[in-house]
């Protein structure tokens, strides 16, 4: 298969006494270089007395954060963001998993099927927001369509390499045992798969929370892209900022609190079918 | 036992499994052409598959998809070498050094999260619309995905071997040259691969607002006017160039370097070998 079947934030769990010991130390570990960021952003700021038009202080950042904040605006967009992906990731689990399992299961389907999904990993799903636009206008289902089919493809490609690297045996043992086909699927695939699977909804998050926004960019009906892009015509590049520094911190809640617990779940319960 | 099958069968057997791939291209093709046919849509909403290949041919004749191609090719290559060989280089400061590596981390796991369209608001405004907003958004993607990477490959090494190198009386140099780099090299790959994928991505949407030529531009211009041929066609040029480029030039690459120090990273796997933890 050549699809890069890592997220690009490839880590690994360190050990646990470890990280215990370490945990004390970990919140200053985290403050610290983002402190260093902030004082060369701060001292960039007053050294060239930019305009605020072109580079905003920390500090005007910071409240325009918690105008925003307290308006309620950020939590309402960064709400309709979140819920967009909650939904797109879902459908995109309930399609791409059922059909990576029939293509990984079965070499007639993949010599059919394999091809054509290589083709269409290479059309972004924002390239298809300029149709997406003209059928469906500028609403959720359009965000929703490039969303889902940036998601669906990364979730497909890995759920067939999760469902090829499942020792046979374990479904012809199934199979002599009188399984059906459905039991099958449900006692070795999806557990076989899962880590995988996960992988490729973590890839997946990676190119679907991009299309989002710039596909909130141009549909421009709330959500966080909205705000950035929203706020670049008046210039407003406190808000963009902190549109951005949200934007990131979502992500990174999403991916490490979220999916990457369930990958590490996935694969000490059922990382022994890797092998 | 199943009966042996004749010459004929076999040879259709063999005709249809060639065929296969191409079958849902056919089916796909011929549903739309019957759509088509029955609704006859106007061109504003679903073009026909020879108005389609007409929109090709005439934006070829005319020059501009060559224009758009090698505009949107160019600013790929070039936010993606950039990329490429900064974040090789600070992968490797960083991934030798622990303490700067530990500093860096939660930068680099931020920076990643927002890289690519995320900072074209903001860009928009620092360097205009044009090529230098796309190749700043690809290298911005290519970058931390190829610094992440190499920083891990680096670090994956066992140390063991380097040590063993050094023994022998190799310096510095000769132990990255020899040991460090061909170790990491699947990984700083991987992170090639994928950091191109974004970066191919970061393109096309920033070329849909934030350029006057190349691919995305072309198709959210054609958008304007309602020419749904162009804007298929389009989507249909990105795929071809993308799976071209992974085709003949990323896996080639991957196959010759992974397999020829492929032992490197198998070793990673192993239970509890020298990793600097």
């Amino acid at each position: 298969m050549s699809i890069a079947t890592t997220a690009g934030a490839p880590s690994r769990s360190a050990p646990s006494t470890l990280s215990a010991m370490l945990r004390p130390l970990l919140g200053l570990r985290i403050v610290l270089p983002f402190a260093a960021v902030v004082a060369i952003w701060w001292a960039i700021k007053w050294f060239w007395q930019l305009d605020d038009r072109v580079l905003a202080s920390p500090a005007q950042v910071a409240t325009a954060a918690i105008q925003l904040a307290n308006r309620g605006i950020l939590a309402d967009y960064a709400a309709t963001s979140l819920r967009m992906m909650g939904i797109a990731a879902l459908i995109s689990a309930l399609i791409g998993v059922p059909l990576g399992f029939a293509i990984g299961a079965n070499r007639i389907v993949a010599r059919a099927l394999e091809g054509t999904l290589r083709f269409l990993q290479g059309i972004s799903g924002v390239a298809w927001l300029p149709l997406a636009i003209i059928w469906f206008g500028f609403s959720d289902t359009t965000k929703l369509t490039v969303v889902i089919y940036t998601l669906v493809v990364p979730i497909i490609v890995n759920t067939i390499v999760g469902v090829r690297a499942i020792p046979e045996n374990y479904v012809l043992a199934l199979q002599s045992l009188g399984a059906s086909r459905l039991r099958i699927m449900w006692d070795v695939y999806l557990p076989g798969a899962l880590p995988s699977i996960v992988v490729g909804l973590r890839l997946g998050m990676g190119y679907g929370w991009r299309a989002l926004i710039a596909a909130e960019m141009l549909v421009r009906r709330g959500g966080l892209g909205d705000l950035i892009f929203g706020a670049r015509t008046f210039s407003q590049i406190d808000r963009i900022m902190v549109g951005m520094v949200l934007i990131g911190t979502l992500y990174i809640i999403v991916d490490r609190l979220l999916v990457q617990p369930v990958e590490t779940m996935t694969l000490a319960r059922w990382g022994v079918l890797r092998k | 036992m199943r009966p042996p099958r004749s010459a004929a069968r076999l040879r259709l057997d063999r005709l249809v499994w060639r065929l296969l791939p191409f079958s849902p291209i056919l089916i796909f093709g011929a549903a739309w052409s019957i759509y088509w046919n029955i609704a006859h849509p106007p061109l504003a909403v679903m073009p026909s598959i020879s108005g389609m290949l007409g929109a090709v041919v005439e934006l070829a004749q005319s020059g501009t998809l060559l224009t758009d191609i090698l505009a949107s090719l160019w600013r790929l290559m070039l936010g993606a070498l950039l990329g490429i060989v900064m974040g090789v280089m600070a992968g490797f400061v960083t991934g030798l050094n622990k303490p700067v590596a530990t500093f860096l981390n939660p930068l680099l796991v931020f920076f990643n999260a927002i890289s690519g369209i995320v900072w074209l608001p903001l860009m928009i405004g620092w360097v205009g619309i044009g090529t230098g907003l796309a190749v700043f958004l690809i290298w911005n993607s290519v970058f931390f995905i190829v610094f992440q990477n190499t920083v891990l490959g680096v670090q994956l090494v066992p140390e063991v071997l380097e040590q063993s190198v050094r023994t022998l009386g190799a310096g510095r140099w000769e132990t990255i040259r020899s040991v460090t780099f061909p170790g990491a090299l699947p990984y700083i790959l991987n992170g090639v691969r994928s950091g191109l994928g974004f970066g191919w991505r970061a393109l096309i949407a920033a070329e849909l607002v934030g350029a006057t030529t190349g691919l995305g531009q072309m198709i959210f211009r054609a958008a304007d006017f309602s020419r749904t041929d162009i804007i298929v066609a389009g989507c249909l040029i990105i795929g071809v160039i993308a799976m071209a480029m992974d085709r003949w030039l990323l896996l080639p690459i991957e196959r010759r370097t992974v397999q020829r120090w492929g032992m490197v990273a198998r070793s990673e796997g192993g239970p509890g070998e020298g990793r600097r933890a």
